[in-house]
């Protein structure tokens, strides 16, 4: 790939070139159209020998100096294609850098200034009015998602008191009594759904600012130990390898969440009988569970890929896990290996 | 015991009203801002749940005001806000306990005994119940005298049904109160009812009045 103004120099150089080596037999011509002239108005007669060494003085003189002259021009275009190309696309390098570090999420507008240069300047205009664009639109949707999900817990509240209610009237058949209970089981599960994307709003929204230290150890086998009856319960094992006193700077709310959805799926996606593998060494975290077949990685961390009506999982933890590294610059990976799903985690 | 429900949803506060009135309890609701704290002002409530976002002020305003007549109601929070912010910010205001919405009812029951218990009875944590005696503080149950001992989780759901007594409590609110975050894990109800079948065993053995009845088939009833 050539640069804008390199492009242009070497077309310029090759016409220059054209130019002066057309040059050097016209000059040729010219002097000794001129030096013959000089010598028949002073009656000078040269002998053969000295002909032919004026005439090759001559050329060599020309073509000398004229690729001394080239030489001179090249090496000045070059210098000052170098200072004009840094002056005159300064600004464009400028707005380049820019929109480089612009990021959406970062929910600032990008400032261009003033270049003194018409075009770059529309330009300029134009790339700030699209980005504001983006970022209202952007703005509006978070806002929208944000407020929809706060609005749809008092009808999910009062939907589910109701139902609540209806349990205490005392003529209800068994039947009703089924419906009722189907009908919460399938609100809980909108209930859970709803505050799961109030959280991927929140960490789009950037409302998990406050880090700290975070002993990362201490709250994985916190985590394990809130997990355990869960864990009996299904017959499954932990096999657990955690360092001592691993300390991350993190959000503690973000790193909860992070560790929970990565052990609750192992645990909901595992048979009965078979065993997870917890480790943590220095700032690299993995967790492994027994399964048939790889997961569609493409799919994996996309919101509501898994969702099915025969999981009580929302579809939305992975993506949550995938939305708080991307959040705190932090690896997550899948991978498939000896009959084992292993997401890892590099902090 | 005198209820405030300070809830602007009608729909809600009637729910929480319907289900909370019965001998024990009576309700009385504000939905806005002025007419809570007129209530507040005037006469003194057992417990008050309280909405935070309210139309004409913030329910943190009243939380306050509470604080500054040095009124010894307790305060729940029922909010629609879910995270730890609020939550702490709303315990450092002075409420006694924070519930976020959606809950199920026989929770918030739960909440409200627990809260007027802590409020008014501190030097007596005896809860007595015909032949069974609960004590909070050391989380002991008697039956006619004789310790039996329970689990934590057993524990609490002896008090969960205590505090919903004679009402109908579906297996779903059961699974909610007794997984609380894990929720998600709930492939099966069998968690609940290994919990309640053991409880109930305990309870049975030491000869209590078999209070604990099931209803419809999966629910359960504090049948007294």
């Amino acid at each position: 790939m050539t640069r804008l103004l390199n492009h242009s120099m070497s077309k310029m150089l090759i016409y220059a070139g054209i130019v002066l080596a057309v040059s050097i037999p016209v000059y040729y011509f010219a002097i000794s159209f001129l030096w013959h002239y000089e010598l028949n108005e002073h009656r000078i007669i040269l002998t053969d020998a000295a002909n032919r060494e004026d005439r090759l003085f001559i050329i060599v003189t020309v073509t000398s100096l004229t690729v001394l002259f080239f030489a001179l021009m090249l090496t000045g275009f070059i210098i000052l294609n170098k200072k004009v190309s840094e002056r005159i696309w300064q600004p464009f390098y400028q707005s380049l850098e820019k929109i480089k570090k612009f990021k959406l999420t970062d929910n600032e507008p990008v400032l261009f200034d003033n270049s003194g240069i018409s075009e770059f300047n529309e330009l300029n205009q134009s790339l700030q009015k699209l980005i504001a664009g983006n970022i209202t639109s952007f703005k509006q949707q978070k806002e929208f998602a944000e407020n929809a999900s706060h609005e749809l817990q008092t009808p999910l509240a009062i939907v589910q008191s109701k139902l609540d209610l209806i349990l205490q009237t005392h003529s209800l058949t068994p039947e009703q009594y089924d419906i009722v209970e189907d009908a919460l089981t399938a609100l809980s599960r909108v209930t859970r759904i709803n505050k799961n994307l109030l959280i991927l709003t929140k960490i789009e929204n950037n409302q998990y600012t406050e880090t700290e230290q975070v002993n990362l150890s201490d709250l994985l086998e916190d985590t394990l130990s809130d997990f355990a009856p869960f864990i009996s319960e299904r017959q499954l094992t932990a096999e657990k390898k955690i360092d001592p006193d691993i300390h991350i700077e993190a959000s503690r709310t973000l790193l909860e969440i992070l560790i929970n959805n990565l052990i609750s799926n192992a645990i909901r996606h595992s048979k009965p009988d078979c065993q997870i593998f917890i480790h943590l060494a220095g700032k690299h975290f993995s967790i492994a569970n027994t399964g048939d077949n790889s997961l569609d990685t493409e799919q994996l961390f996309r919101r509501f890929a898994s969702a099915s009506k025969h999981t009580p999982g929302t579809g939305l933890g992975l993506s949550i896990v995938d939305q708080i590294c991307k959040h705190s610059a932090w690896v997550v990976k899948y991978n498939y290996h000896h009959n084992l799903h292993i997401f890892s985690v590099d902090f | 015991m005198k209820i405030l429900i300070v809830e602007d949803e009608k729909d809600f506060a009637d729910s929480i009203s319907q289900y909370l009135s019965d001998e024990n309890y009576r309700c009385e609701t504000a939905n806005d801002f002025r007419t809570a704290l007129d209530k507040i002002m005037m006469y003194q409530y057992d417990c008050i749940l309280l909405d935070i976002m309210l139309p004409g002020g913030d329910g943190l305003k009243l939380l306050q005001e509470i604080q500054r007549l040095k009124k010894e109601d307790g305060v729940i929070i029922i909010s629609a806000k879910d995270s730890l912010q609020d939550k702490i910010k709303g315990l450092q205001n002075g409420a006694d306990d924070y519930l976020a919405k959606p809950f199920h009812l026989p929770e918030l029951a739960a909440r409200i005994y627990s809260v007027i218990r802590r409020k008014q009875f501190a030097n007596n944590d005896l809860i007595h119940q015909n032949e069974i005696t609960i004590g909070l503080q050391g989380k002991t149950v008697k039956v006619n005298g004789k310790e039996i001992a329970l689990t934590k989780k057993e524990f609490d759901l002896l008090l969960y049904f205590v505090s919903n007594k004679n009402k109908v409590i579906s297996k779903n609110a059961l699974a909610e109160h007794l997984s609380g975050d894990f929720a998600e894990m709930m492939n099966s109800y069998d968690f609940v009812y290994a919990h309640i079948k053991n409880l109930k065993k305990k309870l049975t053995d030491a000869g209590y009045g078999n209070y604990l009845k099931t209803m419809y088939g999966t629910g359960y009833k504090w049948d007294i």
